[in-house]
């Protein structure tokens, strides 16, 4: 196709006014070309600079050839969910020129390669076009052509710490890191930074009137991707089985779990492994091995997306009704079936809750950043181990496989494992044959159980099939019926033991404002913006299932209850409406399900449309 | 116990068994026999009110009969009655199922003791059956026997006590002898209050007369028992027994087998007081020697062990009296036999052609997984009879010791039951070697093999062979690999799970019963209104 | 009676292994299958290995999944915990299980509706990792506690109880192992003990998948004539291609046999499996020519039966079993205290410096 083309020459849109770490911009590529470590080196650069940051990679399900975006958020109150509203694209992909234009807010800037010509429709009278010759300063100082591709990345790199004022130093330093053991690359980098850099300063007035300026906002932080925080979890809780099948965007948690296996647990005479790692056959399978390795006493995970969870739910069933541990981590993306796999939403809330057939009802937790997944990876495992029964983890892609900044992981030396009632050899010799697998002997609906190979006194028969409080098996009514009922009041027991609700109340508000996960930064980007424009709301993060007794008065105290979510049907609002005392006209949705993070836009035109 | 595999212990304590069923039992007169009103027109006398004329009473009277007892006490029950101390058997107890025979309408004469048999034939009576007991003490002929009263017969003394005419002994008693009666005596003495109560036993243990578990009560009861002391003196000052003199023995096999005493010192007992429990002779003083009934050298009328007739036809014989002393089971028994004979010979029937005992055989199982009895047999010890309380038990003579089994007890001891009438039955034909009996067998009493010579094949065996002298059960060739089953019988338990996972029957339990024939009735048959339907009719009445 | 039970009481000359216990302490409970049903003399004989094995029960995970095999762990070892799953997926708990304490002792009993329809992916990917464990097919062709649907096991033009035919090709677990690269496979029949119970305790002591496919005739749906799969059929079409005794490693080999005739395999724990009467043409160690052999042996209408193969021990010594590949740690993993698997503060805080 030919193409109708001009050089677009900086025409003269509205004059933006000054904004200093206030901005977002995004990165248009294509997939497979090595963008990631650019883009990387540049959210890195701009949080050493102290301002709040967060990178968000929005990717194909493809491994090459696709169009693929990175957008990047700084701002200095902290406010780095995601926004629509882009001061800077960098349009490195032809086929997204049209879209990644359109995109730039009115006074924003495009940049693009200007080594051929922009198409003259993606003309726009009010946005800046900065055209920088990245492909042809490429082919001019370097040889081969995948090298060629990957300066080109690290050449926008320059050009955009010019633009932007990205402390340059910093940029180095992250390079130098990079490539502390290949100097030859290192120089590579270092040239194309440079030629980046240089080409901007001398064509354009640099910096940008949107630009970044050093301040001290990451004292305390680290980036870090939800998956790899809950990896690091789950190695600091003492998993040492991990059961896993290969789905998008749940990979990188087991890819992490190895990695910091691989560091953390090999034996140092040996060499040899202090954990087993399995890839299994399928998800049915991952859960099978999960299930297997907790009843025999290790702690053990896995983690998947809703497609998984949804062939697990076969063994979920049974882990709750034999009442064995599980630990599942459930990145979702986007459903129903296999829908975008590479895209987030909230849309398993409902079906982790009850997954599986018959009577079932799980905990779950929800946590809203890296930093709550790793605190939860550990207390996924305390709760699965204290009432004997499948525990899930719900992220998202946007928490698992995003980088944010958040606080820094904190550990407890003196923290721990809750194995729940597990009896020993010893205990079993004192109860000279008293043991029975499903006797609620305390009264809280937690029998003790017993693993295999400890003591012949602790043998029983783990069956999905219908069993009495001895462990025996039954067809008969009224034992069946003991079991389920004592199983349910163990559930409904384990709520004031799982973390609170997140609550920020504003003096004289009488709406509610709930929401769950990752959507948390837009909403209370959401809750500062409304108390800006005089309209006071509460606010509350649900972290946990079944609701804490907190939850329920947080409900009780408001007139009305938004709940936002990432959903087409409002799960979290139907569960409320289900497990709590709450009328339901006092619950209304403010639903995204697009698969992009939520954004404050999201919550502020819902709110407005109710 | 059938079997072997040293399935040892105790049998099932069937009689403590039954007394579970006595004391749980509602109004059983229902399930008795008719008495028919009009009357055969046969009239049977019989002497002595004992277990043995209560019997032929209890079998003739449904007959039509009319049948009087002559007794010399003021109550029935012979020495169930004098002998058996009510601690042991209650009164109660004993009246209860005297009145069900004597209710049938029964003649009871009480005090009516028969001096002449003579003139009781004269009476012109049908038949005459005797069961007047054994009721005389041995004597023990010692120096100084009839120089005191504190010398006693044991029986004589036990009805004394029976009767009230003694109503206490002195503080240090010996019994001689150590049979069941001396037990009762040992037993009776300590509660009338004697505090140190020996029993001097010529012999060892082994040779005891009295039942194990009389012993043991005995025993429980803080009596003395002393082995190896023969008596051969009492001593006794100005009328009053002091003690008795006993040689210290030891025995040895003499010629014939016979065990012979050696004296290897002597050793003198004092007591206050002495029971002879040393033996029951017959006694037939009222019986006329020239009236046809022939009597042996040892003055015993000879009885036909048959028939239980005396060689004076229409006379019979029974229980203690016919052969000297035995148990009440055994009076019973003769009290069954007689009465047919007295059915026979009051019908001209043969004596000597004794109705034959029947048998049957029918496969227990009733639906799947149903058979008609527990398989879940318990290599338990026999369960132990509770007790009353040993200080309270001495308050009173009537306090029976033996408080019976309840229900776990009962529930245990019945599962001992090694069920021997249930045997294993092979249809080789069915099977089809699926090896399901041989995995069940909890004796591995079960082998398919190759067939071979016995000594060889016997090494084959799934278990090794204990008891050789019992036949090996060996089948025919079996039909998919001609090889056999074999079946060590003397393992077997008869729990009957090769039967119950035989998928084909093959293998099947049938159940053996041995039915008894009694006056009147063939084996098996019951008295009319008595079929197991009439009953369960009469129950839901 | 109404309820069957198993008298405790035993033969008075039961022998005691090393444990102290008699064969009859490796019972479990009464069997609730059919009366005659194969998968009891099943039991029976694995009951027999374990006893002759001196294992202690408690050592042993019994794992099952669904149907009537899915039932039979409870009919074994009392005193060992079982796993009864859900259909299809005992491989995989197993595999969980195995990981997280290799000391098990792990036998999972299996059918052919549960291994060879539903559960064949878990089937194979348990072959292609080579868990350690006895894996046994009771195979008896079809779905007993549905009432007699042909399984994936049932042979081409067998018949069913009602009579209809099968016109479906069956999956020959022993095949498909031998393609799967199984280091153990041996085929075996319900009803003869005096071949089965030395497969199991080899089986069992065998470093990796043991693969054990044992007709095992149903008496209820398919013990009729016209049937592959029943008592009769398989006794008229038995071929007991290889015997095999099984050798604890500190026993000595006393029977003699002419040169020749016996080949001695040694497994890593220093037991050997003693093959005799082994066709001149057949190595039970050559895959390829085992599997050709049993294709042989079933177009000529033969059930070849026995321990037909048995990998080699790897001269390395690591093997190539799950945990070998996994190059996990001798002591299991449950055994380890959390104090050493949990890297703690200071080595969060390090590790964390490369998150700035």
């Amino acid at each position: 196709m030919a193409l109708d083309t001009q050089v677009l020459v900086n025409g003269g849109p509205p004059a933006t006014a000054s904004r200093v770490n206030d901005l977002a911009f995004k990165i248009g590529t294509v997939n497979g070309t090595g963008s990631a470590s650019a883009n990387g080196l540049l959210r890195s650069a701009i949080f050493r600079m102290g301002i709040p940051v967060s990178g968000k990679n929005l990717f194909p399900s493809n491994i090459q050839g696709l169009p693929t975006w990175y957008e990047i958020r700084a701002n200095r109150d902290g406010h780095t969910a995601r926004t629509a509203r882009f001061d800077l694209i960098v349009a490195m992909n032809p086929a997204t020129y049209a879209r990644d234009v359109e995109e730039v807010t009115t006074g924003g800037w495009v940049m693009h390669d200007s080594s051929w010509p922009l198409p003259r429709d993606l003309n726009r009278d009010d946005v800046h076009f900065l055209g920088v010759p990245l492909a042809k300063m490429t082919v001019d100082n370097f040889e081969g052509s995948r090298v060629r591709i990957l300066m080109k990345n690290i050449c926008y790199v320059g050009a955009l710490a010019a633009l932007l004022d990205i402390d340059m130093e910093i940029v180095r330093g992250l390079l130098k890191e990079t490539f502390a053991a290949k100097a030859k690359l290192l120089d590579a980098n270092f040239l194309a930074i440079d030629l980046g850099y240089d080409y901007a300063r001398e064509h354009f007035d640099c910096p940008l009137p949107v630009h970044l300026a050093p301040m001290d906002g990451n004292e305390d932080s680290i980036v870090i991707d939800g998956n790899t925080a809950a990896a690091l979890g789950c190695v600091y809780a003492g998993a040492t089985v991990a059961a896993w099948y290969p789905i998008t965007p749940s990979t990188s948690l087991v890819d992490a779990f190895t990695a910091f296996c691989n560091r953390f647990r090999k034996d140092p005479e040996t060499g040899r492994n202090r954990f087993a790692i399995v890839q299994a056959e399928d998800e049915l399978a991952a859960a099978g091995m999960v299930l297997g390795a907790s009843w025999a006493g290790a702690r053990s995970f896995t983690s998947t997306s809703g497609p998984g969870l949804s062939l697990m739910s076969e063994f979920i069933g049974l882990a709750y009704y034999a009442e064995i541990p599980a630990v599942f981590f459930d990145v979702q993306r986007v459903g129903p079936s296999t829908g975008m796999p590479t895209r987030t939403q909230q849309g398993d809330i409902q079906f982790a809750a009850y997954a599986s057939h018959g009577d079932t009802k799980h905990i779950v937790l929800f946590p809203c950043d890296p930093r709550e997944c790793f605190d939860f990876a550990v207390k996924v495992f305390d709760l699965a181990d204290r009432f004997q029964t499948p525990v899930f983890v719900l992220t998202d892609l946007d928490i698992g496989m995003n980088d944010w900044a958040v606080p820094k992981l904190e550990w407890d030396d003196s923290y721990r494992p809750d194995r729940g009632k597990v009896l020993s050899a010893e205990d079993l010799e004192e109860a000279s044959g008293a043991f029975r697998r499903y006797l609620d002997v305390d009264g809280d609906g937690i029998a003790a159980r017993t693993l295999p190979g400890v003591h012949p006194d602790g043998a029983f028969l783990t069956r999905g099939s219908g069993h009495d409080r001895y462990g025996n098996y039954t067809e008969d009514s009224e034992p069946y019926a003991d079991v389920l009922a004592r199983i349910g009041r163990k559930i409904e027991g384990a709520a004031p033991h799982l973390p609170a609700p997140e609550v920020r109340l504003r003096e004289g508000a009488t709406i509610g404002l709930l929401t769950v996960g990752g959507c948390r930064g837009a909403v209370l980007e959401a809750v500062d913006e409304l108390a800006e424009q005089g309209v006071d709301v509460d606010y509350m993060r649900v972290r946990a299932f079944p609701f804490h007794p907190d939850v329920e008065e947080f409900l009780m105290d408001h007139d009305v209850n938004f709940v936002v979510e990432q959903n087409r049907d409002g799960q979290l609002r139907k569960l409320l409406i289900t497990e709590t005392r709450v009328d339901k006209d006092r619950l209304a949705s403010i639903l995204y399900y697009g698969g992009y993070p939520m954004s404050c836009h999201h919550v502020i035109d819902g709110l407005a449309s109710t | 116990m059938g079997g072997g595999g040293g399935r040892g212990g105790e049998p099932v304590a069937i009689c403590r068994l039954k007394r579970v069923a006595s004391d749980l039992r509602d109004d059983i007169r229902p399930f008795l026999p008719d008495i028919p009103e009009e009357k055969n027109g046969k009239r049977i006398a019989c002497v002595g009110a004992g277990a043995a004329s209560l019997t032929v009473a209890n079998d003739l009277m449904p007959l039509g009969y009319e049948v009087t007892i002559f007794e010399k006490l003021a109550a029935p029950g012979g020495l169930m009655w004098t002998n058996i101390p009510e601690f042991r058997l209650p009164a109660k107890v004993l009246w209860e199922e005297i009145e069900y025979i004597t209710d049938m309408g029964v003649d009871l004469r009480l005090n009516s003791p028969v001096d002449s048999l003579a003139a009781l034939l004269e009476e012109d009576y049908d038949a005459v059956f005797i069961g007047s007991g054994a009721p005389k003490g041995k004597e023990l002929n010692l120096p100084g026997r009839w120089d005191s009263e504190q010398v006693h017969i044991g029986i004589d003394w036990l009805e004394s006590v029976r009767f009230g005419h003694v109503e206490s002994c002195g503080d240090r008693v010996l019994v001689i002898g150590v049979g069941n009666t001396a037990m009762d005596c040992c037993r009776t003495a300590q509660r009338l209050g004697a505090s140190d109560v020996k029993v001097m036993a010529r012999k060892t243990k082994p040779h005891f007369k009295a039942s194990p578990w009389e012993l043991e009560d005995a025993i429980e009861e803080q009596v003395e028992i002393l082995e190896n002391h023969s008596p051969s003196k009492f001593i006794v000052e100005d009328g009053q027994v002091k003690g008795m003199v006993f040689d210290l023995v030891s025995w040895h096999e003499g010629e014939g087998g016979r065990l012979k005493a050696e004296v290897h010192d002597s050793k003198v007992i004092e007591c206050d007081e002495v029971i002879l429990a040393i033996g029951q002779d017959t006694a037939f003083p009222w019986i006329e020697r020239d009236i046809g009934i022939d009597f042996n050298n040892w003055d015993m009328p000879i009885v036909d062990k048959t028939t239980f007739m005396t060689s004076r036809t229409g006379v019979f014989m029974g229980g203690d009296a016919a052969w000297g002393p035995e148990n009440i089971i055994w009076a019973v028994e003769h009290g069954h036999q007689a009465a047919i004979s007295i059915h026979a010979y009051c019908h001209g029937e043969s004596l000597t052609d004794r109705p034959a005992e029947g048998m049957n055989l029918v496969s227990q199982k009733m639906g799947l997984h149903e058979w008609t009895y527990s398989n879940d047999y318990d290599e338990a010890e026999r369960v132990k009879m509770r007790h009353v309380d040993l200080q309270e038990r001495f308050k009173r003579l009537d306090i029976e010791v033996e408080e019976g089994f309840d229900i776990e007890q009962s529930l245990t001891e019945v599962e001992r039951c090694l069920n021997c009438d249930a045997q294993t039955h092979f249809e080789t034909d069915l099977c089809i070697e699926c090896d399901a009996c041989i995995d069940i067998c909890p004796l591995d009493c079960l082998t398919i093999t190759h067939n071979g010579p016995e000594e060889e094949l016997t090494g084959r065996l799934t278990a090794p062979l204990l008891n050789p002298e019992e036949p090996l059960f060996i089948s025919e060739d079996l039909p998919q690999t001609g090889r056999i089953m074999v079946k060590d019988e003397d393992l077997c338990i008869h729990c009957g799970l090769c039967a119950e996972r035989c998928p084909t029957a093959a293998w099947d339990m049938r159940k053996s019963d041995l039915l008894i024939p009694y006056a009147g009735l063939d084996a098996g048959e019951v008295h009319p209104g008595m079929s197991i339907m009439d009953l369960a009719g009469a129950g839901a009445r | 009676m109404t309820h069957i039970a198993k008298p405790r009481i035993h033969h008075p000359g039961l022998a005691r292994n090393r444990l102290g216990l008699t064969r009859r302490d490796y019972e479990g409970p009464m069997s609730t299958l059919c009366a005659g049903c194969g998968h009891d003399s099943i039991t029976a004989a694995i009951i027999e290995a374990f006893w002759e094995l001196e294992i202690a029960p408690h050592q042993v995970a019994k794992m099952s999944g669904i149907g009537c095999s899915g039932k039979t762990p409870t009919y074994f070892l009392k005193e060992a915990h079982g796993f009864n799953g859900v259909h299809g997926r005992m491989p995989a708990v197993t595999t969980g299980a195995h990981a997280a304490n290799h000391e098990l002792v792990c036998i999972g009993v299996s059918g052919d509706g549960d291994s060879l329809s539903i559960g064949l992916g878990q089937f194979a990917h348990a072959m292609r990792r080579n868990i350690d464990m006895l894996y046994i097919i009771e195979n008896n062709g079809v779905y007993g506690l549905t009432k007699g649907q042909f399984s994936a096991s049932a042979d081409y033009g067998t018949k069913a109880k009602r009579g209809e035919v099968n016109r479906e090709h069956p999956i020959d677990p022993v095949l498909l192992a031998l393609n799967l690269g199984a280091s153990f496979v041996a085929r075996s029949f319900s009803g003869d003990k005096a071949q089965l119970v030395p497969i199991i305790k080899g089986g069992l002591r065998h470093q990796g998948f043991a693969m054990v496919d044992i007709i095992s005739p149903c008496v209820t749906f398919n013990d009729h004539r016209g049937s592959t799969k029943s008592y009769e059929y398989t006794r008229d079409h038995y071929n007991e291609l290889v015997q095999a005794d099984f050798v604890p490693p500190a026993q000595e080999i006393t029977a003699s046999y002419e040169a020749g005739d016996v080949r001695t395999v040694t497994m890593h724990d220093g037991s050997r499996m003693r093959f005799r009467k082994v066709p001149e043409d057949y190595d039970p160690q050559d895959r390829d020519q085992v599997y050709a052999y049993i294709r042989d042996r079933q177009r000529a209408g033969e059930i070849a039966t026995g321990l037909l193969y048995l990998e080699e021990v790897p001269p390395d010594g690591e093997g190539t079993h799950f945990h070998g590949i996994q190059g996990t740690v001798d002591e299991p993993l449950v055994n380890y205290p959390f104090e050493e698997l949990c890297p703690g503060a200071e080595a969060l805080e390090e590790l964390q410096r490369r998150f700035r």
